[in-house]
């Protein structure tokens, strides 16, 4: 269930990606990949490398996939600015 | 063919099939799930045991000697079949005794016979035939001082050394857990260490918890009992055998009941068999040894009886019965060819029931309960009653929509949708498909289902007609491009239903099998029926006129531009699925005992009662920890309606639970019990994982090679979308989720596709068409032109689904409740999720970027929501498509290639020289696609004709 949350709460995440311009690697849905994935990891180190069961899910396990969903964005971004993507404005 | 004779075959097909189905559905019998006519479900687990591995094979034996078994319970049309590699599901229908059920069709049987005095082990695992504190004396078999608790004879048995040079009944070790502290055997016995703790959190012994193993060779079993107290083993008494048997059930022939009425008889139920050739001189060899042993312990001037040895006859572990050998009467043994008795305190149900065992032999593998339920026949029958309410109302609303909305073509619609109603009932009956709760949902879903296809090619002719075709020209040119997106459509719901069908618990086959059925049923009526008829009614005064079809003058335009707004609407999915990670987070997902296992028994009282006296009732019996709720939403139940949800609990549990609260309140009717066991929760689990990721992967593949692999991913983050914010909506509103939740989430995989693939078809259909648009004004033009199709098919299934939550029972009301989010979330995320992701990463495509860079230097850096022409026209053309020749200058158009009035005014502004015109260096990569480039060119090479005038004289000339 903690994975379902942090799921969850990274592709909440990357919704608000939108509002930055898009010069992620691999476009929007590189930075879907980072955010799921980042959530997931960073969900994972906090717990341990465990994923918390049905009752172990809190609603911090969800809180905590925010910092990994983020720095997973952040990272997609860096590297599509470094491989040299253009900002692309909808 | 021409078009008039191929639609007249059609209808003539219709016709026949019509009246076909008409004459099965008035003939042919429904054949009703246990859900709606009641009845008893079993579903179990296969172990293997020392005679017989868990195959195929096996199974199929298993079955064969369930159904002879099943016969004599004399259950009518009963269902038995493996579910899985593992499993076999057991439906009778009309049986209310279900703990006779159970201990009739399940049991494993297998039967032993055992010299018992030198086979009882006492203390130090030691055999002690002549000390009656170790094997009974004359009370032998019985509880006493000679039996142990089951914890004891555990223990005992577990310090046995293995002695696997004899005929044992386990060429295996078996396991145990105990509870040292409390004394109590908690499970076991079981093959594997690991199966012990198959039904707990943990995989090893908890504090003051310790596995026993009791090697090859010994045995612990059961004394006898009162058959007719239920059974409980930390009760009962028991005694530890070394495993060495004299005989099996196999050597036995002829079992059957009767009374011991021969002389001296007690005139009581006994069971009578007779033997096979081998277990004839078996038999004689054993009871002569008896006999013999007997004779030796007789000391002069004692009583004979006190030295009588015993045999013993163990079924499944239990002893049935352990009668004396008296060697006054038979000093050579007992001869077999006349059979012999058990008499075992038997009731006359008891006798049949052993009786009935033996004839249909054991089962070659071991069977463990892991559900049961029960279900009341009058409550399957209101069930029913609901349901069809539900899809009556559901299909008359989806019939009114349609009038409304497309008038003639609406009634032609509803003509198919009746047709479609027929077929669909006659194949029910003819295949036959066993008729669930599940199915009546699925039926009333593809009533929408089925709208929705004469929906899309609807809108698409009204589309036509509306750009300047003639009636005749829009219908057929309507069709013909209509049908590739219900085609694709109907492909991945199709898809869906056969993955669930595969993967799916019985329960949701029925829905998945209707849905399957359904589907390819409607493509049959609602697509080529429907064309047929508007094929020859193409020239009739009754659609003469546009607005006869609904397609008058156009009253609102699209013009929205969603690309540029999706932000907001991605903002606002991100909200809803935040506040959903949140509530998955604090509040967790209201698992039923599908999933978590447990006991769940409805009961509808005569008596008033509330929460507090069922507590009690249930405290009494050692339930305290039950679960209790007032079920107030279910006239059928009546006022005094409750849900008690406890552990498992074994049947005869259940059975104490249901006496207890009749003689309290009184049972108003039969009550609905089901039990989960851990496995079979476990198993449902795993079986929806996999069956979504199946899903996922095929529709996956299906988009990519139906569209292109860019199309397939934004698909991916809409259904996670639609899944994710319905399980954030469970959450929040703490409702159970059930089987028919994970069922109705697979259908919205399915159906959330329809509108994703009707956007996606048109963006495909509009790219060759807008060679010289950025990508964002290619999807808000498709956009805008389909949007009121998707609103429409949307709307048209929530019609029946509405129905289904209003009129439907509980069981509807789980289905269409999760469809209901699922549709809304599903149109939404086609038209606000999958379509801005399908759009921001093509806009990064090399030939969309330098479109729109262009653009933008056109407009003054802003590249406007629809692509217009430098002179404010739309920016479109006309696809090249492979043209039939024409064989005379003069020959009329053909149906759905005639110039429509836009094009026409197209080709009108190409002649002025308005239309922008492009020049660029054919070896720049970054040029704009000509048009000829975007669509398929046909580059097979051209037939040459032959040169040589054609023969006009039909002959060979010499």
């Amino acid at each position: 269930m903690g994975g379902f949350a942090w799921a969850m709460m990274g592709l909440a995440i990357w919704h608000f990606a939108i509002f930055i311009p898009d010069r992620f690697w691999g476009g929007i849905v590189g930075a879907f990949v980072g955010a799921v994935i980042g959530a997931f990891v960073a969900g994972a180190l906090i717990n341990g490398f465990t994923i918390p069961g049905e009752s172990d899910t809190h609603l911090a396990t969800a809180l905590e996939a925010i910092p990994g969903a983020i720095i997973g964005i952040a990272l997609m971004y860096a590297e599509g600015v470094r491989r040299g993507n253009e900002p692309l404005h909808l | 063919m021409t078009d008039r004779r191929r639609n007249f075959f059609i209808l003539v097909l219709v016709g026949v099939l019509l009246a076909g189905s008409i004459g099965v559905v008035a003939t042919k019998k429904t054949r009703q799930g246990l859900d709606l006519k009641g009845g008893v479900e079993l579903v179990y687990q296969a172990k293997p045991t020392k005679f017989s591995q868990v195959t195929g094979d096996a199974i199929q034996r298993t079955l064969d000697i369930m159904r002879d078994r099943v016969d004599q319970l004399g259950v009518a049309e009963p269902e038995l079949q493996r579910s899985g590699s593992d499993q076999i599901v057991v439906q009778l229908p009309d049986v209310k005794n279900q703990a006779r059920a159970i201990a009739q069709v399940g049991t494993t049987a297998q039967m032993f016979f055992y010299d018992w005095e030198p086979n009882v082990l006492g203390e130090g695992c030691k055999p002690n035939p002549t000390d009656p504190a170790t094997t009974g004396g004359a009370s032998a078999g019985n509880a006493g001082s000679a039996t142990l608790s089951y914890y004891a004879a555990v223990t005992r048995a577990a310090k046995c050394p293995a002695k696997p040079h004899q005929q044992t009944s386990q060429d295996a070790p078996v396991y145990y857990l105990v509870d040292d502290k409390a004394q109590r055997v908690l499970r076991g016995p079981e093959a594997t260490e690991a199966d012990l703790f198959s039904e707990s959190a943990t995989k090893s012994p908890a504090k003051g918890q310790a596995v026993r193993v009791v090697q090859p060779g010994v045995v612990v079993v059961e004394a006898e009992y009162d058959k007719n107290k239920p059974k409980d083993l930390n009760t009962a008494q028991f005694y530890v055998l070394n495993d060495n048997f004299a005989l099996r059930g196999t050597d036995i022939t002829d079992p059957q009941q009767n009374f011991d009425n021969g002389t001296g008889g007690s005139g009581n139920p006994i069971v009578q068999f007779n033997f096979t050739d081998k277990g004839r001189k078996t038999w004689q060899d054993v009871t002569r040894k008896i006999v013999q042993r007997g004779q030796s312990q007789q000391l002069p001037g004692q009583d004979p009886r006190s030295a009588f040895q015993h045999f013993a006859v163990v079924l499944d572990n239990a002893l049935i019965s352990v009668p004396y050998i008296d060697f006054q009467q038979n000093p050579d043994g007992i001869d077999g060819r006349n059979g012999s008795q058990i008499e075992g305190g038997f009731t006359i149900t008891s006798a049949q029931n052993l009786a009935n065992l033996l004839k249909s032999g054991a089962l070659p593998i071991k069977l463990e309960l892991i559900s049961a339920s029960q279900v009341s026949a009058t409550l399957g029958q209101e069930a029913l009653h609901q349901g069809l309410k539900a899809g009556i109302v559901g299909f008359a609303v989806v019939c009114l929509f349609l009038l409304f909305f497309y008038r003639v073509l609406g009634l032609i619609a509803v003509g198919a949708l009746l047709v479609y109603g027929i077929y669909f009932f006659a194949l029910i009956k003819l295949i036959p498909i066993t008729l669930t709760l599940p199915g009546i949902a699925g039926l009333i879903l593809t009533i929408g289902v089925a709208a929705d296809a004469n929906i899309v090619i609807f809108e698409r002719v009204k589309e036509e007609i509306r750009a300047g075709r003639s009636v005749s020209a829009g219908i057929a040119q309507g069709y013909k491009k209509g049908i590739a997106a219900i085609i694709d459509a109907n492909v991945v719901t199709f898809m869906t239903a056969f993955i669930l069908f595969i993967l799916a618990t019985a329960g949701v086959k029925g829905f998945a099998f209707t849905l399957g059925i359904g589907t390819l049923a409607s493509l049959f009526t609602a697509v080529l029926a429907t064309q047929a008829v508007l094929g020859t009614m193409g020239r009739s005064r009754m659609i003469s006129h546009p607005t006869a079809l609904g397609a008058g003058e156009k009253k609102r335009s699209w013009t929205f531009d969603f690309m540029g707004s999706s932000r907001w609407f991605f903002s606002l999915s991100g909200l809803i699925l935040l506040v959903g990670a949140l509530a998955i987070g604090g509040k967790g997902l209201n698992f039923g005992i599908d999933f978590k296992s447990g006991t769940r028994v409805r009961v509808a009282l005569t008596k008033p009662a509330d929460e507090a006296g069922i507590r009690g009732v249930m405290s009494a019996g050692g339930h305290a920890d039950a679960k209790i709720q007032r079920i107030n939403n279910d006239k059928s139940l009546g006022a005094n309606a409750f849900q008690i949800s406890t552990p498992t609990l074994k049947p005869d549990q259940v059975s104490k639970i249901t006496q207890a609260l009749t003689s309290r309140y009184g049972l108003a009717r039969p009550p609905d019990t089901t039990s989960i066991g851990p496995t079979f929760g476990n198993t449902v689990a795993k079986s929806a994982v996999l069956a979504i990721i199946a899903s996922l992967l095929v529709i996956s593949a299906y988009i990519a090679l139906r569209f292109e692999w860019k199309y397939a991913v934004p698909v991916l983050i809409a259904l996670m979308h639609d899944i994710l914010i319905t399980a954030g909506v469970y959450s929040l509103t703490g409702r159970e989720v059930t089987t028919s939740t994970v069922a109705a989430l697979l259908t919205i995989l399915g159906y959330s596709l329809y509108d994703t693939i009707i956007v996606f078809d048109r963006v495909r259909e509009n790219v060759p068409r807008m060679p010289r648009a950025a990508f964002t004004q290619i999807v808000n033009r498709s956009m805008s032109e389909v949007l009121t199709r998707s609103i429409a098919t949307s709307f048209c299934t929530l019609l029946p689904v509405a129905a289904l939550l209003v009129f439907g029972g509980e069981t509807l009301r789980d289905f269409a409740f999760a469809l209901l989010i699922g549709v809304l979330s599903g149109a939404y995320s086609s038209i606000f999720i999958a379509s801005p992701v399908l759009t921001h990463w093509k806009e990064r495509e090399h030939v969309f970027m330098v479109r729109r860079r262009r653009i933008a230097e056109q407009s003054n850096g802003v590249v406007p929501a629809y692509a217009t022409a430098a002179g404010g026209a739309a920016t479109e053309v006309t696809p090249k498509q492979a043209r039939r020749a024409a064989r005379r200058i003069t020959e009329p158009e053909l149906p759905g290639q005639q110039v429509s009035a836009s094009e026409f005014q197209e080709l009108v502004r190409d002649l002025h020289g308005d239309a922008p015109v492009a020049v660029a260096d054919p070896e720049d990569s970054a040029r704009d696609l000509t048009p000829d480039e975007v669509v398929m060119a046909d580059d097979r090479p051209k037939r040459q004709k032959s040169k040589r005038p054609r023969n006009k004289r039909h002959g060979r000339s010499r």
